[in-house]
């Protein structure tokens, strides 16, 4: 037909009709793609950041010498392979001075993920290396040079070997992996390690087998690889524990897809609105059509048509608007992602085509499926009803809809539950407040002045319909306060996690004798550093008698395990008593508080009885109480803390971590010096890399929001138009029969500002409520009232809708009546 | 309606002949405008039977309804009808396009030609005199070549000198084309100008 839909639509753009469906669509498009482009990409850069943390995407251990047929047959399969020891062992220096250092030796290829660094002098600045040390050559930890009074080139002994010091040794990758805590770093090529003849069968060694490759490729590997694993032997990959920075990330993520569930809603009620108020204005149109003899499956088609090609513009425009949210994301990033964001692929704009075509045909289609139905009788009566009343299919197929992109969107229906139940109270609550107070205005304004009156009047002629835009304005500012509080409680976390000067720096194998000088130095220099906690490493044998599986390194599950203990008469600072009760102060009973995860790994609860083996001596005690930890804290964290008295007759090392800033690190020079046994972990780097990114999570946080701030405005925009043409009317008349400028519009601020109030008033108590049901059980955060949120909903209810609706019928005092009336 | 049936045309039997022009007379609210809905197919009769040609207008559908009046029936309305965000030739071809006519932007701008309009065809509604804009509608009414066109109160919304001229423009046009013309007005003498009159009252026909 040559009445094209694009013809129509180009006109109806001319007529303004379609800006804000076409909007909303956009919108809706641009969100959902967006957001999950961006977190499409984060994940793959988790998944990366992950992996350099093991130094390759596959790794296997073991405490022997695994088969040459492994990396043979992973060469085979094309799969990149590099091989790291670690053990424990004496350096000797020429001038007789010895240390005890944590050597790894490592092959050519070392590593597969991520990068190794050195500096050219001790403490000097971090360079990446291309390759590890060669043959014949080691790279020693910075603070080895003092220790051992050497320099760049001197020459060192391992074991029988000799070795030429060609670096110092800064960071690897799965440093943090292969830490042993038996003292300062020693690189050494893994060829080197026969000349040494320290590693002979059953010294303390821990061999790694470093693989990489393509996905696929390396499944079918895991898959040969997985049968043939001997007890001792065990597969790691990325569900290896991630440090800090993924933890924050991933609740950033969570946010990010709660955000963009509710820009979802928020779009998807524009449109509805949007569509509705189109299809009111097209009746007439579609009456004369018929008139001139169009039939309804024409109009259908036509209107079909319209939408489908609204739906493939606003589907281009919002993927493209989409890609640019996401690259505004990685450029707030810049440089400060530890790995390089991969790629999104095509799914997160397939997303954003979905939700556009879920829009369409839930929220759009409906009220212009029923144009077709408009009797061609309104040619000659203006008063033949129109047909776009709602029927309940609507609202139950919005309903399906919502809850539909919701839970495609998230994959998470704990929070599209709590969504739907704030949007439920919402609902609820608005229709009885709305149409109660409605009800109540009439009294009221029997009394008021002509302006109030006017107003009143107005609220209540037309009640159902106000009450209705009411529970949509409740819900738009419902979902928009729930996120702003959800945010300002998400980053609050974060900044209570890791506050400006947590400590960055741990200090552990800190002898009795040194705990006095220790900390007389840290004061000293005026170090805030924790108490000093004292440490014993032991094993848990068994519970209730029960001796628990040896060493089955595969499992998590129960088994014998070795770990630190430590001793307080008080709980430590972070941590809360979860069960049980903590032990009267001087007690001698034999006694442990356990930390609740671990209790539950190792099936044991308050009562319990557990069996340790220390150094050589048995120790039993019995479970009094249940601790939780926050192992983001960076503070000295134990599983086991026992009464002082009972581990009093132990052989106990000490350690503490403290904070040192970018300016002080040279006192970490004097510290070793004067201090060798000891060593000093260097957290700064990763404890300020976590800060960095959740800074730029945080802005990428504020970006979704004001996005998400569009889709809310657009709502209310949409909201207020659908009822701009009634009341223009009305003001119209009321023009015309002389009715001041200052009467007609202070008529319609009251009675919007009055719908606002009541909007703001139901959003806010809804908005509290999900957010309660969020954070406490979907976001995993406490949640405390906001009472800041009441006069920031219900002022934004009161401001935003009387403004907008007084702006929206500015028109009615600036245009003559009769124009007006003619229009309309 | 509260229980009670409204009863708004009773017993009325007229016949028109094709290519005879008829006015339909009444007071405001004595059916006029209800008689002209379903004589023109606008509209479904609680009881009765329109027949136009050899169709039983009571026999179809919506639908049917809709295809009977694209192709026989041409209507001039009181306030136009123009669809605004159409251009003054678009409207006219309006018609043409539901019927899927080849040429109808030729066809349109002959019409609107006919009607005066020749140089002002890519205006919109709203950029055209009230007149204008009546011209518009009967150039659209006669482009579909209908066999029967209804006019509802065609110059209601004019001055009487518009009015005339309209009124002129719309018999003019009826004679060249042949068409069986139905106008409803209460204005005496336009219904004068039509070769049969009925009058309306309170739903009834009465004899003139």
């Amino acid at each position: 037909m040559s009445i094209t839909a694009g013809k129509m639509l180009a006109r109806d753009w001319r007529g303004g009709e379609l800006g804000v469906l076409l909007l909303a669509l956009i919108l809706a498009v641009g969100v959902v793609s967006g957001i999950s482009a961006f977190a499409t990409r984060l994940q793959n850069a988790l998944i990366q950041e992950s992996h350099r943390f093991l130094a390759a995407d596959l790794v296997v251990r073991s405490s022997r010498e695994m088969p040459q047929g492994w990396l043979e047959q992973a060469g085979e399969d094309g799969i990149e392979q590099a091989l790291t020891l670690v053990f424990p062992s004496m350096v000797y220096a020429g001038n007789e001075s010895m240390q005890l250092v944590s050597v790894k030796a490592v092959s050519d290829n070392y590593p597969l993920r991520g990068s190794l660094t050195y500096s050219e002098q001790p403490f000097g600045s971090v360079l990446p290396a291309a390759d590890g040390p060669a043959p014949g050559q080691v790279w020693l930890e910075s603070r080895l040079f003092p220790l051992l009074d050497i320099a760049i080139g001197d020459k060192v002994f391992v074991g029988d070997a000799e070795f030429t010091v060609a670096a110092a040794a800064r960071t690897e990758p799965d440093q943090a992996a292969t830490f042993s805590g038996y003292g300062p770093r020693l690189l050494m090529h893994y060829e080197d390690i026969p000349a040494t003849g320290v590693v002979q069968p059953g010294s303390r060694v821990e061999y790694r087998q470093l693989y990489a490759a393509t996905s696929d490729a390396l499944e079918t590997y895991r898959q040969w690889l997985q049968p043939q694993l001997q007890d001792g032997q065990r597969l790691l990959d990325v569900s290896e524990g991630q440090p800090g920075i993924g933890s924050a990330l991933q609740r950033a993520e969570r946010f990010l897809l709660l955000a963009g569930s509710l820009g979802v809603v928020l779009a998807g009620v524009a449109v509805a609105l949007a569509a509705r108020r189109f299809s009111e204005r097209h009746n007439d149109y579609v009456a004369i059509m018929k008139s001139l003899g169009a039939t309804a499956a024409r109009v259908n088609r036509l209107y079909g048509s319209s939408l489908l090609l609204l739906g493939g513009v606003a589907t281009a425009i919002g993927c493209f608007l989409g890609w640019g949210i996401q690259a505004v994301f990685f450029q707030l990033f810049g440089d400060q992602l530890p790995v390089q964001p991969g790629p999104s692929g095509i799914r997160p704009y397939a997303i954003g085509a979905a939700t556009s075509l879920t829009c369409l045909l839930c929220f759009a289609w409906p009220p212009l499926r029923r144009l077709s139905l408009a009797s061609p009788l309104r040619v000659l009566r203006r008063d033949t009803p129109m047909e776009n009343r709602r029927t309940l299919g609507d609202y139950a197929l919005g309903l399906a809809a919502v809850t539909l992109l919701m839970w495609g969107y998230s994959q998470d229906w704990q929070l599209t539950l709590a969504v739907l139940a704030g949007l439920a109270i919402t609902v609820l609550l608005g229709l009885v407040l709305a149409l109660t107070l409605l009800r109540g205005g009439r009294l009221a304004g029997m009394r008021a002045g002509s302006i109030w009156r006017l107003a009143l009047a107005g609220l209540q002629r037309r009640g159902t319909s106000n009450a209705m835009q009411v529970v949509i304005f409740a819900m738009a500012i419902m979902l928009l306060l729930m996120l702003v509080l959800v945010r300002t409680s998400l980053i609050d976390d974060w900044q209570t996690q890791l506050p400006e000067g947590t400590p960055n720096h741990f200090m552990i194998n800190i002898g009795p004798e040194d705990v006095q000088p220790v900390d007389q130095m840290l004061r000293a220099q005026d170090i805030a550093s924790e108490a000093l906690y004292p440490m014993i490493r032991g094993r848990i044998m068994g519970v209730n008698g029960e001796e628990l599986p040896q060493t089955d390194d595969r499992e998590e599950g129960r088994r014998q395990r070795e770990t630190n203990f430590t001793w307080s008469d008080t709980l430590p600072p972070g941590n809360k008593l979860f069960a049980g009760q903590w032990w009267q102060a001087q007690t001698e009973d034999a006694v442990v508080s356990v930390e609740r995860e671990f209790a539950e790994r190792l099936g044991v609860s308050v009562g319990d009885t557990l069996m340790f083996l220390v150094g050589s001596e048995p120790l039993e005690a019995r479970v009094t109480s249940l601790r939780e930890l926050d192992w983001q804290s960076m503070r000295p964290n134990f599983f086991l803390v026992f009464p002082p008295r009972v581990l009093a007759p132990y052989p106990a090392t000490f350690m503490t971590s403290f904070f040192l800033g970018p300016d002080d690190k040279a006192f970490l020079n004097q510290f070793v010096r004067s201090f060798p046994t000891v060593t000093v972990i260097e957290m700064d780097v990763v404890v300020e890399q976590i800060r960095t990114i959740v800074g730029q999570v945080s802005s990428a946080i504020e970006l979704v929001l004001a996005v998400i701030l569009a889709a809310g405005s657009l709502v209310l925009v949409a909201g207020v138009q659908a009822s701009v043409d009634a009341r223009m009317h009305e003001s119209a008349i009321l023009r015309a029969l002389g009715a001041r400028r200052s009467l007609v519009l202070g008529g319609l601020f009251i009675e919007f500002a009055a719908m606002g109030l009541f909007a703001g008033l139901l959003a806010t108590v809804a908005a509290e409520f999900s957010v309660y049901v969020l954070q406490e059980w979907v976001m995993d955060m406490r949640y405390a009232p906001s009472p800041g949120v009441w006069p920031l909903g219900i002022g934004a209810g009161v401001v935003l809708i009387a403004g907008l609706g007084v702006f929206s019928c500015r028109k009615v005092v600036s245009s003559p009546p009769v124009a007006l009336l003619r229009e309309l | 309606m509260a229980g009670t049936e409204l009863q708004i045309l009773k017993g009325i039997t007229l016949e028109i002949k094709s290519g005879e022009s008829v006015a339909i007379v009444g007071a405001s609210g004595s059916g006029k405008s209800t008689l002209l809905g379903l004589l023109a197919g606008l509209d479904e009769a609680s009881g009765g039977r329109v027949i136009i040609g050899d169709t039983d207008l009571g026999e179809l559908d919506e639908d049917g309804r809709a295809l009977f009046r694209g192709r026989h029936v041409g209507f001039v309305f009181q306030s136009f009808q123009l669809l605004p965000a159409l251009t003054a030739l678009e409207n006219v071809m309006l018609p043409l396009e539901l019927q899927g006519q080849a040429r109808a932007g030729e066809l349109a701008e002959t019409f609107l030609a006919r009607v005066g309009l020749g140089p002002r065809m890519s205006h919109y509604p709203r950029q055209l005199s009230g007149g204008e804009q009546q011209r518009v509608a009967i150039a659209r009414a006669f482009a579909a070549h209908p066999s029967i066109l209804f006019a509802d109160e065609p110059t209601g919304n004019l001055d009487t000198r518009t009015g005339g001229h309209i009124i002129d423009l719309l018999f003019e046009l009826n004679r060249e084309e042949g068409t069986t013309l139905v106008l409803v007005t209460h204005d005496q003498q336009l219904a004068d100008r039509c070769q049969r009159r009925f009058c309306l009252e309170a739903g009834e026909l009465v004899v003139e």
